[in-house]
């Protein structure tokens, strides 16, 4: 045998392609199906064909809204946040009750540090969504601008049981994502393992366990939690960086393999991946220097703790903490707790 | 209204399940890597040769391989598909020499192993009307199946790589194929050349080991410096030369896989050649002849300059100037070396110090280094 498809690969002979190509409401789930097996299986591909369903719809004179945000999330899964944003707004002019709109451009604009305009799109969102939905969008935000402990306690309030699996999949990852900016490492190790338990597919939850882990050397359990996952880069880099804790051989294999897929994804000007390379860099080649430029590209694109925290760690490093000014002037800025990242600003 | 209403049920499934998406957006969760196809063209005059790489499941949904549709691909149902991907590939990627179309065919099939899955390798063929001077290529591969797909594109011509990024927005591109880049080629073989002999340090020693008694002779079984500039010029002209002829010669019939040496064996050779020559400086068995030494071995190390040019590879359509510009790089840094070790020894030559120092412990300094490097080469080396 020389490959095997991926469960929910079409078949080329699949006449769902063309019928998507005449019917919105075979394109619509369509796409969403492939963007959901792109955000479970880590596999790009699939964003691929999600675009190739939506590409008839979007190429007519008026998109659809739905179409619009559909296709908004996969240039955000991209990392195209601008070119996302300008999409979402288009749809949300259109359908401003678009609960999944207004949704997705709060998470966009988290990422992008810009935390007032999401804390606007979460209001927008509490005239249609779910009381929890809201409520998550609304904490999480003002978990990272000055209110972490209160929002904490509110999120852990929330009762799993009145939420639907997605949504309280959610809770546990920003509960742990939350308590590990407190400081509260073994709680945040509950609540992301918890979380695996109930969501075992959920691949961010399993990265941030995974970091988590690693920041505290705990090598061997990284490697069997990651056990099987290895075939996605970000998870890929966790493994290197674990092999490299244990000073095991093995790393080189993992090593040559991620060194292989930066280089496509470099020739191609592909950006998915930067903060996983500013963290090869670091890690696993030892180049601060490189691994500061890295970081550096990586900060004018997003801005969440863990961009800050590479950069922090690159530029200390290197000894150039002063090349992190300006994310040390956003820390300030918007008062973002994280424990992680309070020795380096005493450091200045 | 009943489509409305269809669709706006179908969103309110899309906002729960959205939300899994919005938190995949603040992480980076995904991975693999996206999808690539690798083609390979390498022009000369108005033929290219090449191949191109599509992933096995990309295949599948090209032009459909899964025959049994059991989910899995085998060796035998991509056997299957191969003429109709040849088909595919064919009217998916097109070459154009200065706008002219060039016939293109894609004939054979293999899998090659990549990092993240099996690749199906096609080579192909194509000619164009004339000479190649602008080379245009068009990639529309995988066109409405994953619009994220991309053609990398590696070109070769008169030793000149460039690379390509197709597909997406970006179907078509244009490279220039000029006949300059020959005098790029040459210089950037020259370079090699020169940069291999002076980095090569045992291909140094052994020329240092048969120079060091170039400016003596042998009587009585004592070294006696030589009287004057003259003999000590013709014994270095003449080891010189039979070195430079011996490994040119063996390096071009290997450059031009006329004569193949395992790699292995060249290398642990030239490092005995090292330990012989530099043994008969502290026990002199030959005195007269050394460049017979230098001739015998000099074709062991043409071998070994034609494994390094190996790897670098000859660029088609400018195999001969390329060679050509290897070797000539590797006799300019030889030359260099000579030049600036000569006068030293020939001024040293008088001295006790040149004739119980430098040719005995020197000699035997170079042995023990060739030494340790025959015993990595033949012994230590696996594969």
């Amino acid at each position: 045998m020389l490959a095997e498809l991926p469960a929910g690969a079409r078949h080329s002979s699949d006449p769902s392609r063309e019928l998507a190509a005449t019917r919105l409401d075979v394109a619509l789930p369509l796409a969403q199906f492939d963007i959901s097996r792109a955000r479970t299986t880590g596999d790009l591909r699939f964003l691929g064909y999600a675009e190739a369903i939506l590409a008839p719809w979007m190429h007519r004179t008026t998109v659809a809204p739905q179409v619009l945000i559909l296709n908004a999330t996969i240039l955000q899964s991209r990392h195209a946040f601008d070119a996302a944003l300008a999409e979402l707004d288009q749809a949300l002019e259109a359908r401003p009750d678009d609960a999944q709109g207004w949704l997705t451009r709060a998470t966009v604009l988290r990422v992008l540090g810009r935390y007032d305009e999401a804390m606007a799109s979460c209001e927008h969102l509490a005239r249609t969504a779910d009381p929890a939905i809201t409520s998550l969008c609304r904490q999480s935000l003002r978990g990272l601008t000055g209110h972490l402990k209160d929002a904490y306690a509110v999120i852990a309030s929330l009762s799993p049981q009145d939420l639907v699996p997605e949504v309280r999949a959610w809770r546990y990852s920003e509960l742990g994502e939350m308590a590990e900016r407190l400081g509260n490492d073994p709680a945040a190790e509950l609540w992301f393992r918890d979380g695996l338990h109930m969501a075992p597919a959920d691949l961010y939850m399993r990265l941030a366990c995974a970091d988590l882990l690693l920041r505290h050397g705990r090598a061997v359990e990284t490697l069997q939690l990651l056990q099987g996952y290895e075939s996605m880069e970000p998870m890929l880099l966790r493994v290197a960086i674990a092999h490299r804790q244990l000073h095991d051989a093995a790393s080189t294999q993992a090593e040559a393999l991620l060194t292989n897929a930066f280089e496509v994804e470099q020739r191609r000007g592909d950006a998915v991946h930067r903060r996983e390379q500013a963290r090869f860099l670091l890690d696993v080649d030892q180049a601060p220097t490189a691994a500061l430029a890295a970081a550096l590209e990586n900060w004018r694109v997003q801005r969440e703790p863990d961009d800050i925290l590479i950069l922090l760690r690159a530029a200390h490093a290197a000894h150039q903490l002063q090349a992190a000014a300006d994310a040390l002037e956003f820390l300030k800025r918007s008062g973002l707790e994280d424990v992680r990242l309070d020795a380096y600003r005493s450091a200045t | 209204m009943r489509g409305v209403l269809k669709t706006g049920v179908l969103m309110g499934g899309v906002v729960l399940r959205g939300v899994l998406l919005m938190i995949a957006a603040a992480p980076t969760a995904h991975a693999h890597i996206a999808s690539n196809g690798f083609l390979v063209a390498n022009v000369a005059g108005s033929d290219i040769t090449g191949s191109m790489e599509l992933a096995v499941r990309d295949v599948e949904l090209a032009v459909g391989a899964d025959a049994d549709r059991d989910g899995k691909i085998t060796w035998g149902e991509l056997r299957a598909a191969a003429p109709r991907l040849a088909r595919y590939l064919a009217e998916h990627v097109s070459f154009a020499a200065q706008d002219d179309a060039c016939s293109l065919a894609f004939q054979g099939i293999e899998v090659n192993d990549r990092a993240d899955g099996g690749y199906a390798w096609m080579p192909f063929k194509a000619r164009c009307p004339a000479a190649v001077r602008r080379l245009a290529v068009r990639y529309t591969v995988m066109d409405g199946i994953d619009p994220s797909h991309r053609g990398l594109l590696t070109l070769s011509a008169a030793g000149v790589v460039q690379t390509g990024v197709l597909g997406g927005a970006a179907s078509q591109d244009a490279f220039s194929v000029f006949a300059p880049s020959r005098w790029r080629a040459f210089a950037e073989y020259f370079r090699a050349g020169v940069w291999h002999i002076l980095s090569g340090i045992d291909h140094l020693l052994f020329l240092l080991s048969l120079l060091l008694p170039a400016v003596l002779l042998r009587k009585d079984s004592r070294w006696e410096p030589v009287a004057a500039v003259r003999p000590a010029l013709i014994g270095i002209f003449k080891v010189v030369t039979a070195f430079t002829l011996a490994h040119s010669l063996t390096l071009t019939l290997a450059a031009l896989d006329i004569v193949r040496l395992p790699s292995r064996l060249t290398e642990s050779v030239i490092a005995a050649s090292i330990i012989v020559a530099a043994l008969n400086n502290i026990f002199p068995l030959v005195t007269e002849s050394r460049a017979r030494i230098a001739f015998s071995f000099g074709l062991l190390h043409g071998f070994g300059f034609a494994s390094v040019l190996a790897d670098m590879g000859l660029p088609q359509g400018a195999r001969l100037i390329s060679l050509l510009a290897f070797n000539a790089g590797i006799e300019s840094g030889q030359l260099a070396v000579v030049v600036a070790v000569m006068p030293i020894i020939y001024g040293l030559r008088s001295g006790s110090f040149y004739r119980r120092t430098v040719m005995p412990w020197g000699s035997a300094a170079i042995a023990a280094l060739a030494l340790v490097w025959l015993v990595q080469r033949a012994i230590l080396a696996t594969g």
